[in-house]
């Protein structure tokens, strides 16, 4: 008997795994996928004395591929030549899976749909005319729970009597259909898809298919390629996203004539609650709330509670005399006994700064974040957010970097490579240089302006501000393509205590470990650098810009901190607060400031390797003069207008 | 593992594999969402021994 394939493909989360272990119960094996390092699963099933091979492909949200796992599984589809493609999806999110399901269509693949988590769509009140979907889009479609295994036997059977008919093919403007149709005759080669689909791709600029036409056309191409670039030329969008806007365009129409209206015909509080979180009106506000009680939080309990305690009692009466008094007696020369203890002293200054500054306000927004974090709120930040993301022309996939940034810029800079056009990667990075304060930063700058609401209003306006202005002029000076944003939005949750606890603890373990060698290390940096007097020239060289912007010369070492990280140099500022060192307007000034300052060593160095070094050096060179020009405007709009703080 | 962004179940090792060229990723306890590329801290290993043995109790008592 001939083994036949069959080809599993879906968006990420959808099931397909568990699908694939429902069907093949042996002979499992995983490899990884020739000339890269995406792993794909392969096993055998008998599925009524038929013998299958099947394949579990990395998840893939479109056939025209941006990372390497959409490569690997778009590349199964074209090589592998399956008997069948089972398509998974989300019934959930039907409407916006669906423009997937044209696209494999319109390749001519001879496929069949499974409605997966149809349990969870029930609940949201969602009702799915199955027979309905089917005549509509023309394939075998199958409803699953697959967890519970239901609907697996009535799969089974449709896989194995499958049979190819006339599918939906998708219908574009005049213009696209008539030139599909042109370039489809030009095509004189065979393909491994229909040539329809070729030609959307080619129309797409995707670089493999370019490659394959370019070998099986030969002389040919330059002719194709020419019609092409002329079909461009008539859409102000590039194609990807006028193709991406038709098939979602029919998607939707589809999911409205099969998606009933629900018996009670009642929206959940859950689910109307998720939809306020992504509306443009009522999720800013909700936005604002969240980030506001993240500040009351962390102000209250990290910055004033815990500080207090371990700062004031724990350091200042108990380590810090004791460990002086140690160092002073044992060693005798007072420049090494500077290393360890004084005004810069590893104990003094960097394990100081540390346990007693850095731990209880990261640990506090940790805490918060966990809360957040667990509630399912930040996929539809993400969502929300993307809205005027994309008025800046930072859209797609940029969100995730973005919002990625919160926790750590460097590791969010290394994110951006999944961004699909070098315009996007770039304008990204510079954002996350920019504008995007790291979780540690940003639990200390909560901490620092904690009971000050008004202040804090100001610097987030400026920030977002300065974020949103300079995403825009950058996408105007790097004009390029807009790509489409796809993320699944798993269901709201009540948030578990003992997840909160557990990914509270992990993240303060795994910073702390981060922390704490990189602030002893900056410490003696500082102390090697005052011996050789390069701390002063340096020092001394920020003393005009500092003063330009209305603060004192102690603040200078802060921004020289913040070079080592961004947090390091929040905690300088919050110990010179803490001091009575800067007034209300200064402190403003100052984090404002500090906030847009350079990158940290790692990120630079991160943003220098992803984006090579003359990119990297401009951005400093812009980053550097701006946030001090930034701080200069708002001393004087606070002098011009006699505002106190 | 569960992406607290995008709500994607995976395994440890395939987060790991997402970490190839980043110069961070050997001393790195971060593990990324092959999904989404949100980043989760890896959990400690008491924290892992402590969820199995609660599980197991569980079991014994059902």
């Amino acid at each position: 008997m001939r083994t036949q394939e069959l080809v599993i493909v879906g968006s990420p989360n959808v099931g397909k795994s568990v699908i694939f272990n429902l069907l093949t119960k042996r002979y499992v094996t995983v490899s990884n996928y020739p000339g890269t390092t995406v792993e794909v699963m392969r096993g055998k099933a008998r599925i009524e004395e038929n013998e299958f091979e099947i394949v579990d492909t990395p998840g893939m949200y479109s056939l025209c591929p941006i990372t390497e796992e959409e490569r690997v599984s778009r590349s199964i589809l074209l090589r592998e030549k399956a008997r069948i493609v089972l398509q998974v999806i989300d019934a959930k999110n039907l409407e916006r899976m669906l423009s997937l399901t044209l696209q494999l269509i319109e390749a001519g693949l001879p496929l069949v749909l499974d409605l997966n988590f149809m349990d969870e769509a029930e609940k949201l009140g969602m009702k799915i005319d199955i027979v309905s979907l089917e005549a509509k889009i023309g394939i075998p479609v199958v409803a699953t729970v697959a967890t519970q295994g239901i609907g697996i036997s009535l799969l089974k059977r449709r896989l194995v009597q499958y049979s190819k008919r006339g599918a939906r093919s998708i219908k574009y403007d005049r213009i696209i259909d008539s030139s599909i149709e042109q370039l489809e005759d030009l095509l004189k080669r065979e393909y491994p898809i229909s040539r329809r689909s070729i030609v959307t791709l080619l129309l797409q600029g995707d670089p493999e298919i370019e490659s394959l036409v370019r070998l099986k056309e030969g002389d040919n191409y330059p002719f194709i390629k020419k019609i092409l670039q002329e079909i461009r030329k008539q859409y102000s969008h590039p194609m990807n996203y006028v193709l991406g806007l038709y098939r979602q365009k029919q998607a939707s129409q589809i999911a409205d004539l099969v998606v009933l209206p629900s018996s009670s015909g009642k929206v959940g509080p859950g689910e109307r609650l998720s939809r306020w979180m992504m509306n443009p009106f009522t999720g800013l506000p909700i936005a604002l709330l969240v980030l506001f009680g993240l500040y009351e939080f962390v102000g209250v309990l990290g910055a004033q509670i815990s500080v207090d305690f371990l700062e004031i009692i724990v350091f200042g009466g108990y380590i810090n005399p004791f460990v002086t008094e140690i160092v002073r007696r044992i060693i005798p020369w007072l420049f090494l006994q500077n290393l360890f203890v004084g005004e810069y002293g590893i104990i003094t200054l960097g394990i100081r700064y540390a346990i007693a500054i850095i731990l209880p306000i990261v640990a506090t927004f940790f805490l918060a974040f966990s809360v957040i974090e667990d509630t399912g709120y930040l996929p539809r930040l993400a969502m929300f957010v993307d809205r005027f993301f994309k008025k800046i022309g930072l859209n797609g996939r940029a969100v995730i970097p973005i919002v990625l940034g919160f926790g750590c810029d460097t590791m969010a800079t290394i994110t951006t490579r999944t961004l699909e056009t070098k315009r996007e990667r770039i304008i990204a990075s510079f954002l996350l240089a920019l504008a995007i304060p790291c979780s540690a930063q940003l639990g200390v700058i909560l901490a620092l302006l904690a009971g000050k609401p008004k202040s804090f209003a100001i610097w987030a306006g400026v920030v977002a501000l300065v974020f949103f202005l300079i995403g825009y002029l950058a996408s105007r000076l790097l004009p390029g393509e807009r790509p489409l944003f796809y993320m699944d939005v798993p269901p709201l949750r009540w948030p578990k205590l003992s997840n909160i606890l557990s990914k509270t603890y992990t993240r303060v373990e795994w910073y702390f470990k981060e922390i704490l060698p990189i602030f002893v290390l900056a410490s003696i940096l500082i102390w090697a650098g005052k011996i050789t007097g390069l701390f002063d020239l340096v020092i001394r060289g920020l003393g005009p810009l500092v003063q330009a912007i209305g603060l004192p010369d102690e603040v200078a070492p802060v921004f020289l901190y913040g070079f080592f990280r961004r947090d390091f140099g929040a905690a300088g500022l919050f110990d010179l607060t803490r001091g009575g060192g800067l007034s209300g307007v200064q402190l403003v000034v100052a984090v404002v400031t500090l906030t847009l300052f350079i990158p940290c060593i790692a990120q630079l160095s991160i943003t220098i390797k992803e984006r090579g070094l003359k990119t990297g050096l401009v951005m400093v060179a812009f980053i550097f003069p701006f946030a001090f020009l930034v701080g200069f405007l708002l001393n004087l709009a606070f002098n011009l207008l006699g505002v106190k703080l | 593992m569960k992406c607290s962004l995008c709500g994607l179940e995976f395994k440890e090792e395939e987060g790991a594999s997402h970490c190839r060229g980043c110069p961070l990723a050997r001393s790195c306890l971060l593990v990324r969402c092959p999904g989404c590329g949100y980043e989760v801290p890896l959990e400690p290993k008491f924290l892992k021994s402590f969820k199995k043995w609660r599980k197991k109790i569980n079991e014994t008592k059902r």
